[in-house]
Protein backbone atom coordinates (compact mmCIF):
# COMPACT_ATOMS: atom_id res chain seq x y z
CA UNK A 1 0.00 0.00 0.00
CA UNK A 2 1.39 3.40 -0.93
CA UNK A 3 1.55 6.23 1.55
CA UNK A 4 -1.10 8.11 -0.45
CA UNK A 5 -3.50 5.14 -0.27
CA UNK A 6 -2.85 4.88 3.43
CA UNK A 7 -3.54 8.58 4.03
CA UNK A 8 -6.73 8.35 2.01
CA UNK A 9 -7.95 5.36 4.08
CA UNK A 10 -7.02 7.22 7.25
CA UNK A 11 -8.95 10.26 6.08
CA UNK A 12 -12.06 8.13 5.60
CA UNK A 13 -11.64 6.75 9.11
CA UNK A 14 -11.27 10.10 10.86
CA UNK A 15 -13.93 12.02 8.90
CA UNK A 16 -16.93 11.08 11.11
CA UNK A 17 -15.10 12.36 14.21
CA UNK A 18 -13.90 15.67 12.75
CA UNK A 19 -15.59 18.74 14.27
CA UNK A 20 -13.84 21.25 12.05
CA UNK A 21 -15.11 19.95 8.71
CA UNK A 22 -13.57 22.93 6.87
CA UNK A 23 -10.11 21.62 7.70
CA UNK A 24 -10.83 18.29 5.97
CA UNK A 25 -10.12 19.84 2.60
CA UNK A 26 -6.49 20.64 3.31
CA UNK A 27 -5.23 17.63 5.17
CA UNK A 28 -1.47 17.22 5.02
CA UNK A 29 0.91 14.92 6.88
CA UNK A 30 1.35 17.65 9.49
CA UNK A 31 -2.37 17.84 10.29
CA UNK A 32 -3.01 17.49 14.01
CA UNK A 33 -6.16 15.57 14.99
CA UNK A 34 -7.03 17.71 18.00
CA UNK A 35 -5.54 21.10 17.15
CA UNK A 36 -6.48 21.28 13.46
CA UNK A 37 -9.40 18.89 13.02
CA UNK A 38 -10.85 19.42 16.50
CA UNK A 39 -11.49 15.74 17.03
CA UNK A 40 -12.79 15.25 20.56
CA UNK A 41 -10.10 13.56 22.66
CA UNK A 42 -12.48 10.77 23.70
CA UNK A 43 -13.04 10.02 20.00
CA UNK A 44 -9.32 9.42 19.40
CA UNK A 45 -9.92 5.98 20.92
CA UNK A 46 -12.45 5.34 18.17
CA UNK A 47 -9.90 6.40 15.56
CA UNK A 48 -7.41 3.93 17.08
CA UNK A 49 -10.00 1.12 17.15
CA UNK A 50 -11.13 1.86 13.57
CA UNK A 51 -7.51 1.81 12.39
CA UNK A 52 -7.03 -1.57 14.10
CA UNK A 53 -10.12 -2.97 12.35
CA UNK A 54 -9.35 -1.49 8.94
CA UNK A 55 -5.72 -2.62 8.79
CA UNK A 56 -5.95 -5.76 10.94
CA UNK A 57 -3.25 -4.52 13.29
CA UNK A 58 -2.97 -4.04 17.03
CA UNK A 59 -2.10 -0.63 18.35
CA UNK A 60 -0.46 -0.92 21.74
CA UNK A 61 -0.21 1.81 24.37
CA UNK A 62 3.19 3.03 23.20
CA UNK A 63 1.93 3.49 19.66
CA UNK A 64 -1.38 4.99 20.72
CA UNK A 65 0.23 7.78 22.70
CA UNK A 66 1.80 9.11 19.49
CA UNK A 67 -1.32 8.92 17.31
CA UNK A 68 -2.08 12.63 17.30
CA UNK A 69 -1.20 13.54 13.72
CA UNK A 70 -1.58 12.08 10.23
CA UNK A 71 2.19 11.67 9.99
CA UNK A 72 2.56 9.75 13.25
CA UNK A 73 -0.43 7.54 12.44
CA UNK A 74 0.92 6.67 8.99
CA UNK A 75 4.30 5.76 10.51
CA UNK A 76 2.62 3.54 13.11
CA UNK A 77 0.41 1.75 10.57
CA UNK A 78 3.36 1.20 8.21
CA UNK A 79 5.43 -0.11 11.08
CA UNK A 80 2.74 -2.56 12.26
CA UNK A 81 1.99 -3.75 8.70
CA UNK A 82 5.66 -4.49 8.09
CA UNK A 83 5.81 -7.12 10.85
CA UNK B 1 -0.57 23.50 39.20
CA UNK B 2 -4.17 23.14 38.16
CA UNK B 3 -6.32 21.61 35.41
CA UNK B 4 -10.00 21.15 34.70
CA UNK B 5 -12.24 19.24 32.34
CA UNK B 6 -15.93 19.33 31.57
CA UNK B 7 -18.03 16.65 29.88
CA UNK B 8 -21.42 17.45 28.39
CA UNK B 9 -23.18 14.19 29.22
CA UNK B 10 -25.80 14.48 26.51
CA UNK B 11 -23.18 15.08 23.84
CA UNK B 12 -20.90 12.36 25.22
CA UNK B 13 -23.74 9.84 24.88
CA UNK B 14 -24.03 10.73 21.19
CA UNK B 15 -20.31 11.09 20.44
CA UNK B 16 -18.94 8.01 22.13
CA UNK B 17 -20.09 4.43 22.38
CA UNK B 18 -18.00 3.34 25.36
CA UNK B 19 -19.56 -0.12 25.20
CA UNK B 20 -17.82 -0.68 21.89
CA UNK B 21 -15.46 -3.64 22.05
CA UNK B 22 -11.97 -2.56 23.14
CA UNK B 23 -12.95 1.02 24.00
CA UNK B 24 -12.69 0.80 27.79
CA UNK B 25 -9.52 -1.30 27.61
CA UNK B 26 -7.67 1.40 25.67
CA UNK B 27 -8.38 4.07 28.28
CA UNK B 28 -8.93 2.45 31.65
CA UNK B 29 -6.94 0.13 33.89
CA UNK B 30 -8.47 -3.13 35.07
CA UNK B 31 -9.37 -1.59 38.45
CA UNK B 32 -10.99 1.39 36.77
CA UNK B 33 -13.00 -0.90 34.49
CA UNK B 34 -14.22 -2.77 37.53
CA UNK B 35 -15.27 0.52 39.09
CA UNK B 36 -17.24 1.28 35.93
CA UNK B 37 -19.01 -2.03 35.50
CA UNK B 38 -19.96 -2.28 39.18
CA UNK B 39 -21.19 1.32 39.35
CA UNK B 40 -24.87 2.04 39.77
CA UNK B 41 -24.62 4.49 36.87
CA UNK B 42 -21.85 3.15 34.61
CA UNK B 43 -22.21 6.00 32.08
CA UNK B 44 -21.63 8.54 34.80
CA UNK B 45 -18.61 6.63 36.10
CA UNK B 46 -17.04 6.39 32.63
CA UNK B 47 -17.17 10.15 32.21
CA UNK B 48 -16.20 10.89 35.78
CA UNK B 49 -13.00 8.84 35.47
CA UNK B 50 -12.38 10.26 31.99
CA UNK B 51 -12.71 13.85 33.21
CA UNK B 52 -10.37 13.07 36.15
CA UNK B 53 -7.76 11.79 33.71
CA UNK B 54 -8.19 14.76 31.39
CA UNK B 55 -8.06 17.37 34.16
CA UNK B 56 -4.89 15.81 35.56
CA UNK B 57 -3.38 15.49 32.07
CA UNK B 58 -3.83 19.25 31.62
CA UNK B 59 -2.28 20.10 35.00
CA UNK B 60 0.60 17.69 34.41
CA UNK B 61 1.31 18.94 30.87
CA UNK B 62 1.38 22.53 32.09
CA UNK B 63 3.53 21.67 35.09
CA UNK B 64 6.27 19.97 33.09
CA UNK B 65 5.82 21.70 29.76
CA UNK B 66 5.13 18.41 28.05
CA UNK B 67 4.39 17.79 24.41
CA UNK B 68 0.88 16.48 23.63
CA UNK B 69 0.59 12.77 24.18
CA UNK B 70 -2.39 10.41 24.06
CA UNK B 71 -1.86 8.20 27.06
CA UNK B 72 -5.06 8.19 29.14
CA UNK B 73 -4.34 4.75 30.57
CA UNK B 74 -1.13 6.00 32.21
CA UNK B 75 -3.25 8.28 34.39
CA UNK B 76 -4.43 5.97 37.13
CA UNK B 77 -7.50 6.88 39.19
CA UNK B 78 -7.60 5.77 42.81
CA UNK B 79 -10.62 7.13 44.66
CA UNK B 80 -10.32 10.85 43.99
CA UNK B 81 -6.61 10.80 43.37
CA UNK B 82 -4.85 10.30 40.06
CA UNK B 83 -1.27 9.21 39.65
CA UNK B 84 0.93 9.65 36.61
CA UNK B 85 4.42 8.19 36.75
CA UNK B 86 5.46 9.04 40.31
CA UNK B 87 3.26 12.14 40.66
CA UNK B 88 0.01 12.37 42.58
CA UNK B 89 -2.84 14.79 41.86
CA UNK B 90 -5.98 15.48 43.86
CA UNK B 91 -9.28 15.90 42.10
CA UNK B 92 -12.75 17.22 42.90
CA UNK B 93 -15.59 16.19 40.63
CA UNK B 94 -19.01 17.74 40.40
CA UNK B 95 -21.56 15.39 38.91
CA UNK B 96 -24.80 16.96 37.74
CA UNK B 97 -27.59 15.72 35.53
CA UNK B 98 -26.15 17.41 32.44
CA UNK B 99 -22.43 17.64 32.98
CA UNK B 100 -19.43 16.31 34.88
CA UNK B 101 -16.72 18.76 35.85
CA UNK B 102 -13.40 17.83 37.43
CA UNK B 103 -10.74 20.11 38.91
CA UNK B 104 -7.29 18.62 39.47
CA UNK B 105 -4.51 20.08 41.61
CA UNK B 106 -0.99 19.07 42.43
CA UNK B 107 -1.22 20.88 45.77
CA UNK B 108 -4.78 20.52 47.08
CA UNK B 109 -4.43 23.27 49.71
CA UNK B 110 -4.08 26.01 47.06
CA UNK B 111 -7.19 28.13 46.76
CA UNK B 112 -8.86 28.40 43.40
CA UNK B 113 -11.82 29.97 41.68
CA UNK B 114 -13.88 28.07 39.17
CA UNK B 115 -16.93 28.88 37.09
CA UNK B 116 -19.09 26.90 34.70
CA UNK B 117 -21.24 28.47 32.04
CA UNK B 118 -23.70 27.17 29.52
CA UNK B 119 -22.36 28.71 26.36
CA UNK B 120 -20.68 27.63 23.19
CA UNK B 121 -16.92 27.19 22.79
CA UNK B 122 -14.59 30.24 22.86
CA UNK B 123 -16.68 31.50 25.79
CA UNK B 124 -14.51 29.71 28.35
CA UNK B 125 -11.95 32.41 27.62
CA UNK B 126 -14.49 35.22 27.86
CA UNK B 127 -15.81 34.12 31.22
CA UNK B 128 -12.25 33.94 32.53
CA UNK B 129 -11.59 37.40 31.06
CA UNK B 130 -14.63 38.87 32.80
CA UNK B 131 -13.60 37.24 36.06
CA UNK B 132 -10.12 38.76 35.80
CA UNK B 133 -11.71 42.11 34.91
CA UNK B 134 -13.63 42.08 38.20
CA UNK B 135 -10.26 41.62 39.91
CA UNK B 136 -8.94 44.71 38.14
CA UNK B 137 -6.83 42.71 35.71
CA UNK B 138 -7.37 44.06 32.21
CA UNK B 139 -5.57 44.31 28.86
CA UNK B 140 -4.94 40.63 28.62
CA UNK B 141 -4.60 38.33 25.67
CA UNK B 142 -4.38 34.58 25.41
CA UNK B 143 -1.56 32.89 23.58
CA UNK B 144 -0.60 29.29 23.17
CA UNK B 145 2.95 28.32 23.96
CA UNK B 146 5.10 25.98 21.88
CA UNK B 147 3.51 22.89 23.38
CA UNK B 148 0.01 24.25 22.75
CA UNK B 149 -0.78 25.19 26.35
CA UNK B 150 -2.72 28.46 26.73
CA UNK B 151 -1.01 31.29 28.63
CA UNK B 152 -2.12 34.80 29.64
CA UNK B 153 -0.17 37.81 28.34
CA UNK B 154 -0.36 41.37 29.65
CA UNK B 155 1.59 44.18 27.99
CA UNK B 156 3.48 41.56 26.01
CA UNK B 157 4.61 39.84 29.16
CA UNK B 158 3.54 36.39 30.20
CA UNK B 159 1.81 36.44 33.58
CA UNK B 160 2.28 33.47 35.77
CA UNK B 161 -1.37 32.60 36.36
CA UNK B 162 -2.12 28.97 36.89
CA UNK B 163 -5.35 28.38 35.06
CA UNK B 164 -7.14 25.96 32.79
CA UNK B 165 -10.08 26.31 30.44
CA UNK B 166 -12.34 23.62 29.05
CA UNK B 167 -15.40 23.27 26.87
CA UNK B 168 -17.54 20.44 25.59
CA UNK B 169 -20.90 20.73 23.88
CA UNK B 170 -23.10 23.22 25.70
CA UNK B 171 -20.69 23.81 28.59
CA UNK B 172 -17.59 25.86 29.26
CA UNK B 173 -15.59 26.21 32.45
CA UNK B 174 -12.40 27.65 33.83
CA UNK B 175 -10.39 27.28 36.98
CA UNK B 176 -7.71 29.66 38.21
CA UNK B 177 -5.49 29.44 41.27
CA UNK B 178 -5.79 32.57 43.41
Amino acid sequence: MTKEELISKLKTIITPYVENKDALGDITEETDFIKDLEINSANLVDVVLDVEDEFGIEIDNDAMEKMLTIKASVAIIQDKLAI
Amino acid sequence: MIGNDIVDLRLAAIQSDWRRSGWLQKIFTLQERERIITAIYPDQMVWKLWSMKEAVYKAHQRRFFLKPKYNPRDYVCLDDMVTIDSYVYHTQTEVSKNYIHTIAQAIPTRKFRSQISMTKQVAARSILLSYLYTKGITDITFVKNEVNIPCIMRNNKKIDFQFSITHHGAFSAFVIES
